[in-house]
């Protein structure tokens, strides 16, 4: 019993230590979502991915790493439970009590935006979309597969998927976006 | 992803490049609604509902559409299916988002806005249908690909040659009754004890809902074996389990 604050730490002062000596996102201006530091991470008893489900009934997170369910236990001390929603990127760090896994805490990952890229906030988005792409100057690409976006998208956004973008470039944007002088805003579902 | 997406654009000399980071669940998250596509009104499993008052939606419509005017769609909220993805047009925009708004507020999951109504409709070539609304609203959930049917997971139940039911619930959930066939693994145990399912049989797999059932099922096909999952309600009293779809 007198040990088990300190074994809960441990993983946690691992983890902050890769983070903090770890590769620095703004390396790769066009990819900055660079995997290395999350993997890193990963052997530091964290997973970061998308989270798959969540079950209130058998305390159970499930994490999507590496195209894998990974499967943990959570309890009253968990911190940042409200972050564990389907479908968002979340870092979830865990210690191991026996043969479980306990995740202790969830935080959103929150995504790097490349070099020269700015983040745009919903009030603003919502001002561009009631004037309209022409008078907003504006071209809203949503990135989610196809399918998603015909079910349900922000008003006046075109589909070009981001596996489409990077085989086709801005072929599919229209033509005056094409000059690039118009405001390019990218969305998908959530941050990441 | 956007970023990624962004990132490219940028490279292409794109100059004004920007990011909604907070995506789709932070602009319905602000209230605001989302709008379908052409190809989704035309050929989704949705239900389509026109807000137009009685009159003009006989006279012309665009086809599959229900109609419940605004001013009595508060009452409707029963005749709705609110698993179905449900796209709602009007007038205008606004009129539009009222139903939208309402419809959310009832739970419909996937609701949407068709812009623009059946003026928009036919400026794209389509056509329009006319006469009266059909007389009840119907839809049937389309299986996914992972999905098992309520008479095929009733079937199992009576004859377990080829397939087990594969009983996620907590053992407390279980106390309550259990089903016929079925094997009970709690969801936080399944990785552990993968081992005691018997080869060469498929799992159906089920929960309460299907939210555990689904989480389950990435453990079985880590451990390579087959399954499907039934979407349904699952509920037990005194030893008596009841599904509904």
């Amino acid at each position: 019993m007198h040990n088990k604050p300190l074994r809960r730490w441990i993983p946690f002062l691992l983890i902050t230590g890769l983070l903090a000596g770890g590769p620095s996102l703004s390396g790769s201006p066009a990819f900055a979502a660079d995997p290395a530091p999350q993997a890193a991470a990963q052997d530091a008893n964290a997973f970061t991915g998308k989270i798959t489900g969540k079950s209130n009934k058998a305390k159970t997170i499930s994490v999507e790493v590496k195209g894998k369910n990974e499967f943990l236990k959570f309890d009253d001390t968990t911190k940042g439970l409200e972050h564990a929603v389907e479908g968002e990127a979340a870092i979830v760090k865990f210690e191991l009590r026996g043969a479980d896994r306990f995740a202790t805490s969830v935080e959103p990952k929150l995504a790097t935006l490349p070099e020269g890229v700015a983040e745009m906030k919903t009030d603003e988005l919502a001002k561009l979309i009631a004037m309209g792409p022409a008078e907003g100057n504006y071209v809203l690409v949503d990135s989610r597969p196809a399918a998603r976006y015909h079910e349900g998208h922000i008003p006046t956004a075109i589909s070009l998927p981001d596996t489409v973008h990077v085989e086709t470039g801005d072929a599919y944007l229209p033509g005056d976006a094409r000059l690039k002088k118009t405001t390019l805003i990218f969305y998908c579902g959530g941050f990441t | 992803m956007s970023p990624k997406s962004a990132g490219l654009a940028k490279k292409m000399g794109h100059t004004d490049v920007r990011v909604f980071l907070a995506g789709i669940p932070a602009w319905k998250k602000a209230g605001k609604s989302v709008t379908a596509s052409e190809k989704f009104v035309q050929t989704g499993n949705i239900v389509l509902v026109d807000l137009r008052s009685k009159e003009e939606y006989e006279a012309g419509h665009i086809p599959k559409a229900h109609n419940i005017p605004m001013a009595s769609l508060a009452a409707k909220e029963d005749s709705l299916p609110i698993k179905a993805p449900v796209v709602v047009y009007a007038n205008t925009f606004l009129e539009a988002q009222q139903g939208y708004n309402l419809m959310k507020k009832w739970g419909v999951k996937t609701g949407s806005i068709w812009p623009g109504g059946v003026k928009s409709w036919t400026d794209k070539g389509n056509k329009l249908a006319t006469g009266p609304t059909p007389a009840s609203i119907s839809w049937t959930r389309k299986l996914g690909k992972n999905e098992v049917s309520l008479a095929e997971f009733k079937k199992a139940m009576d004859d377990g040659a080829n397939q087990l039911i594969l009983d996620v619930r907590t053992s407390d959930e279980v106390k309550d009754g259990i089903l016929k066939n079925s094997k009970h693994i709690p969801l936080d145990e399944i990785e552990k004890r993968v081992g005691e399912l018997p080869k060469g049989k498929e799992m159906l797999i089920h929960c309460s809902t299907g939210a555990r059932a689904e989480m389950a099922k990435a453990a079985l096909d880590k451990a390579g074996i087959k399954s499907r999952v039934l979407i349904a309600d699952v509920e037990c009293e005194q030893g008596k389990c009841e599904i509904t779809d």
